[in-house]
């Protein structure tokens, strides 16, 4: 026990007495803090004494003075401790800061804490339609569980990553939400200037266009024009009313920055149709009304004095009900305090990679604890005479480990309070380096990385279990009293162990970084399956621009003959999905002879795709102009939908009536997942509902972007549009390797920086201790070179069992990463033997020092070392 | 334990107990100390030394029964013993004779 509390239970009149005087007005409550630390304040007798054969200790802060001394003597090994535990302590305390202001603390908004995201898991025999998450809720359903709870006074409903085109002379995409028009009451949000959206907004389906813009859209696209409210703006060609501005720092519901709300009622009307992630609907402007489409993420405010269970409990009884509507299907609520990742998608992402860095960090941390107790080890051999003269003199074991502890505790506490300081000031540093390596449509984020009450827990207990982990064993083994050779032998082994832990942690670290960078290498070279070079994607989105299909059609035309028009241009190609983008669109479909429906994705192509991609028809042909209703489908889908059957010729049954006819089988290529090439992938000839939806690909060795530019001006001056190599569709599948690679390669770098010093520590001491021990040798005949080959010997042997080891634990962990690994074996022969071997080399060399010292020992000079 | 010498700080506790007679307890006790020496007193050091002299057998204590104005908490009463009193007879004696024919105005090496 580290504290002696002077009164434990019993002290109900000391209470009494300071609560008599404090009622009877005459002391501050200044006074009674003074009183109630003068009795429970960790104390003791002033000098250490036997009492009635019960040992006394030291006041705590006699041990703090005393351990500050011992430390100011030797400044080199507190400096050195104090910046590895800040290191350790530092990488840990800021990836959870991270890992807190994106999955872990509540919406920034008023009692946030109240607020309470509920997504749907539906199990059993799903058909459901999704725009954007499987989890989402659809209007019917968001509308029942707002009127028919018990526990929320209020709940919402957005869908956010609205994307839309905001006119004006330069038309520009910006990002916004849909939002139930209680958005702002429930989540207690006022405006800044006019008002925010009011039931009667959300009246009728179409009748509300009016918007709320953010004070960062106000500012800058608007200029900050003080009359703005009242004005018009326009939001994919659709006018909408400005009835106000938010404040400056309300950004929505989600991690990305949001520029605008409207009311969801305005869906219909507004025409949407790309989202990121999943895609799968049919028809377009059904998504308000569907009653079984997943578009709309929900929160409800806890009422005062309800509870996570009671709510968890009064909304299943609902999604029971809804569920009676679906024979066949069970849907389970996943109901949490809302936060940036609540979805379940984003949630098991978030987690699932968070569990992963903390475990690396938490693996240096473990470095830095086993380098630091060897250093202690070492330390203690040589405070040895002072050890022994204390405890001849009458300290007991349980004074000294105290004392010892309490050092090691102090200087935990020092590297942690740095390196805590460190990462929480280069957090949002941090955070800009991550952004700077995401793929650059990626949407902006903005979170708040100030530490909080659970990252500075977090801190304090990482910074005390430091202490304890690298203090306790070498204070324990300090203050054993063995005879002289017992304890060598010990404490060698001891150290042999730690070197070798430290040997296989890193090894574990520095493989999966190796594992990484290679994946990393492979995806920046990996040949997809179709050429990319010199192709640029055209992406812009006739279908919410206000273009009916006529419209549209005409304008393909167009567009596609002048481009096609232009020099230099060798191929200009339609598609509705650029090969790689992060869009897919899923169709259910039933192929012919089958009754099974399938979830196929699909794209839909010109017939100048093909060869422009050089992607293979195998058998079959290639669509030909102005056809409909064809298919073309892949090798892998042909196999799958039609075992031991021809593909050509056979049909493919769309959910709503539409057939497409099997009119060629093309080859296999990455062309949706990298890595992947055998899913059901379908390609669909263009038909006339498809004309709004079609960008364009471009294929040119000369850079054409200028004459393109003029060409979409001359047919359309308000249409956004953006044009990109094809290539860049890549960095989608290559930013979260980047990351993960910097990240787990600077981790390694660390662990092996720190692994070294411990081995070469180890071995330098090990020297140190032996100089009289080798001076023997030598004096006796020994050859320098022999002495060498004994201290490497003895200094490499934990070494290497700690890299069998962690060679071991290597198999484990890259199994886990084999699945986000592509191009790379789980068992890849470059990493597994090129870091052992990195990493034995690099031993060999820090114990080769210590070696190479020993072998230069003068036996005259050692043999009168004491 | 006759042979044990008090500390300062116990004589006084013992002679603000012999001022306050008996049914003497930490509030009383305190504000003597403090109104007379003039000296602030924290509870925990006051009862730090109360301990102590229970533990020589100088005084003892006991409860009574739990007071409203206090938030239901009892009093814990001190008496002077015996052995306090002997106690505190010999550092008069000890205190007097050091004292004897001494006058600190005319302290003959302080400067």
């Amino acid at each position: 026990m580290l504290f002696r509390l002077r009164y434990g239970k019993s002290s109900e009149f000391v209470l009494g007495d300071v609560m008599e005087e404090y009622t009877q007005g005459e002391q501050s409550k200044w006074w009674v803090w003074r009183q109630l630390w003068s009795v429970y304040a960790p104390s003791a007798p002033a000098t250490p004494r036997i009492q009635g054969g019960k040992r006394m200790y030291w006041p705590l802060s006699h041990e703090i003075r005393f351990a500050a001394r011992t430390l100011r003597r030797n400044p080199g090994f507190a400096l050195i401790a104090i910046l590895t535990i800040a290191l350790g302590v530092g990488v840990n305390a800021g990836i959870f800061n991270l890992l807190n202001a994106i999955a872990l603390r509540p919406l920034p908004v008023p009692e946030g804490g109240k607020m309470v995201a509920i997504y749907q898991i539906f199990h059993g025999r799903v058909s459901r339609s999704v725009h954007g998450a499987p989890s989402l809720f659809s209007t019917a359903e968001y509308e029942t569980y707002r009127d028919s709870n018990h526990v929320f006074s209020g709940m919402v409903a957005y869908a956010p990553y609205l994307q839309a085109t905001l006119g004006g002379e330069t038309p520009r995409e910006v990002m916004g939400a849909y939002v139930s028009c209680n958005y702002f009451d429930v989540l207690h949000e006022p405006p800044a200037t006019g008002r925010t959206l009011v039931p009667s907004d959300c009246a009728a389906e179409n009748a509300g266009a009016v918007v709320v813009l953010s004070d960062e859209l106000w500012r800058g696209r608007f200029s900050g024009d003080s009359g703005i409210v009242g004005k018009t703006v326009t939001l994919n060609r659709q006018a909408f009313t400005v009835v106000g501005i938010a404040r400056p720092d309300f950004h929505g519901t989600e991690a990305a920055l949001e520029s605008f709300w409207i009311p969801f009622t305005m869906e219909p009307a507004l025409e949407s149709n790309q989202s990121r992630g999943w895609t799968a609907f049919p028809r377009r402007s059904v998504i308000y009304e569907n009653p079984n489409m997943s578009w709309l993420a929900v929160i409800g405010k806890l009422k005062d004095g309800e509870s996570m269970g009671r709510a968890r409990a009064d909304l299943a009884a609902i999604a029971a009900r809804i569920d009676r509507q679906y024979p066949g299907r069970t849907t389970t609520l996943a109901v949490n305090q809302a936060n940036y990742a609540s979805m379940p998608e984003a949630r098991s992402i978030v987690m699932g990679a968070g569990a992963v860095i903390l475990t690396a960090v938490a693996m240096v941390l473990m470095i830095v604890c086993a380098n630091l107790a060897n250093l202690l080890l070492a330390r203690a051999a040589g405070r040895q005479k002072e050890i022994t003269i204390r405890l001849s003199v009458g300290a007991t074991r349980g004074q000294l480990v105290r004392q010892l502890m309490t050092e090691s505790l102090m200087v935990a506490l020092a590297g942690g309070i740095l390196g805590c300081a460190a990462a929480f000031a280069a957090s949002s540093g941090l955070l800009r380096v991550i952004m700077q390596h995401a793929p650059k449509d990626v949407p902006k984020f903005g979170l708040d990385v100030g530490p909080d009450v659970t990252v500075l827990a977090y801190s304090l207990a990482m910074t005390i279990f430091t202490g304890l982990a690298f203090g306790l064993v070498p204070a324990l083994r300090a203050t054993k009293m063995d005879t002289k050779t017992a304890s060598e032998r010990k404490n060698g082994l001891l150290r042999g162990g730690l070197v070798g832990a430290q040997v296989s942690v890193s090894m574990v670290l520095l493989i999966a970084a190796g594992l990484l960078l290679h994946a990393l290498y492979a995806a920046q070279t990996v040949d997809p399956g179709f050429q990319t070079k010199d192709t640029l994607a055209v992406s812009f989105r006739l279908g919410n621009q206000g273009y009916d299909a006529a419209r549209a059609s005409s304008f393909q035309r167009q567009l596609v003959d002048r481009v096609a028009a232009l020099p230099g241009i060798e191929a200009v190609a339609q598609a509705r999905v650029t090969p790689l983008s992060d869009s897919h669109i899923g169709y259910a479909m039933t192929p012919s002879g089958g009754t099974q429906v399938e979830a196929v994705e699909i794209n839909v192509v010109s017939p100048a795709y093909f060869p422009m991609l050089e992607l293979p028809i195998v058998r079959g042909r290639n669509f030909q102009a102005g056809e409909t209703q064809a298919a073309i489908v892949t090798q892998s889908t042909a196999r799958r939908l039609w075992p031991g059957g021809d593909a050509i010729g056979q049909t493919l049954h769309e959910d709503d009536g539409r057939i497409f006819a099997v009119v060629g089988i093309a080859g296999d290529a990455q062309i949706s997942h990298l890595g992947r090439s055998n899913e059901t992938y379908v390609y669909l000839a263009p038909g006339a509902s498809d004309q709004g939806d079609l960008q364009l690909l471009v294929h040119s060795k000369v850079n054409q972007r200028a004459a393109i530019r003029r060409v979409f001006r001359e047919l359309d001056p308000n249409l956004a549009y953006e044009i990109a190599p094809l290539e860049s569709n890549l960095e989608w599948w290559r930013a979260p390797l980047r990351i993960v690679g910097v990240l787990s390669g600077s981790l390694g770098g660390v662990a092996l920086l720190l692994a070294s010093l411990g081995i070469y520590g180890v071995a330098a001491f090990a020297v140190s201790r032996r100089v009289r021990e080798i001076g023997i040798r030598m004096a006796l005949g020994a050859e320098a070179r022999s002495v060498q080959r004994l201290i490497l010997r003895q200094s490499m042997r934990p070494v290497l069992i700690g890299a069998v080891i962690g060679i071991a634990g290597c198999a484990a962990v890259s199994k886990i990463l084999s699945r986000i690994l592509f191009g790379v074996s789980a068992y890849d022969p470059l990493a597994f033997a090129g870091v052992p071997i990195l990493l034995i080399g690099i031993a060999c060399l820090a114990s080769h020092l210590p070696a190479r010292r020993a072998a230069l020992v003068d036996p005259a000079v050692a043999l009168r070392h004491e | 334990m006759s042979r044990e010498h008090l500390g300062e700080f116990e004589v006084i506790v013992l002679l603000a107990l012999v001022r306050l007679g008996p049914d003497a307890y930490g509030v009383p006790i305190r504000r003597e100390i403090e109104k007379r020496a003039g000296r602030s007193v924290t509870v925990g050091a006051l009862y730090r030394t109360l301990d102590r002299l229970e533990s020589k057998g100088c005084v003892s204590s006991w409860f009574g029964d739990p007071a409203p104005e206090r938030g239901g908490r009892s009093k814990r009463y001190f008496r002077l013993e015996a052995l306090g009193l002997q106690a505190l007879r010999q550092t008069e004696r000890e205190l007097a004779a050091m004292w004897e024919g001494i006058d600190l105005k005319k302290a003959p090496h302080v400067s």
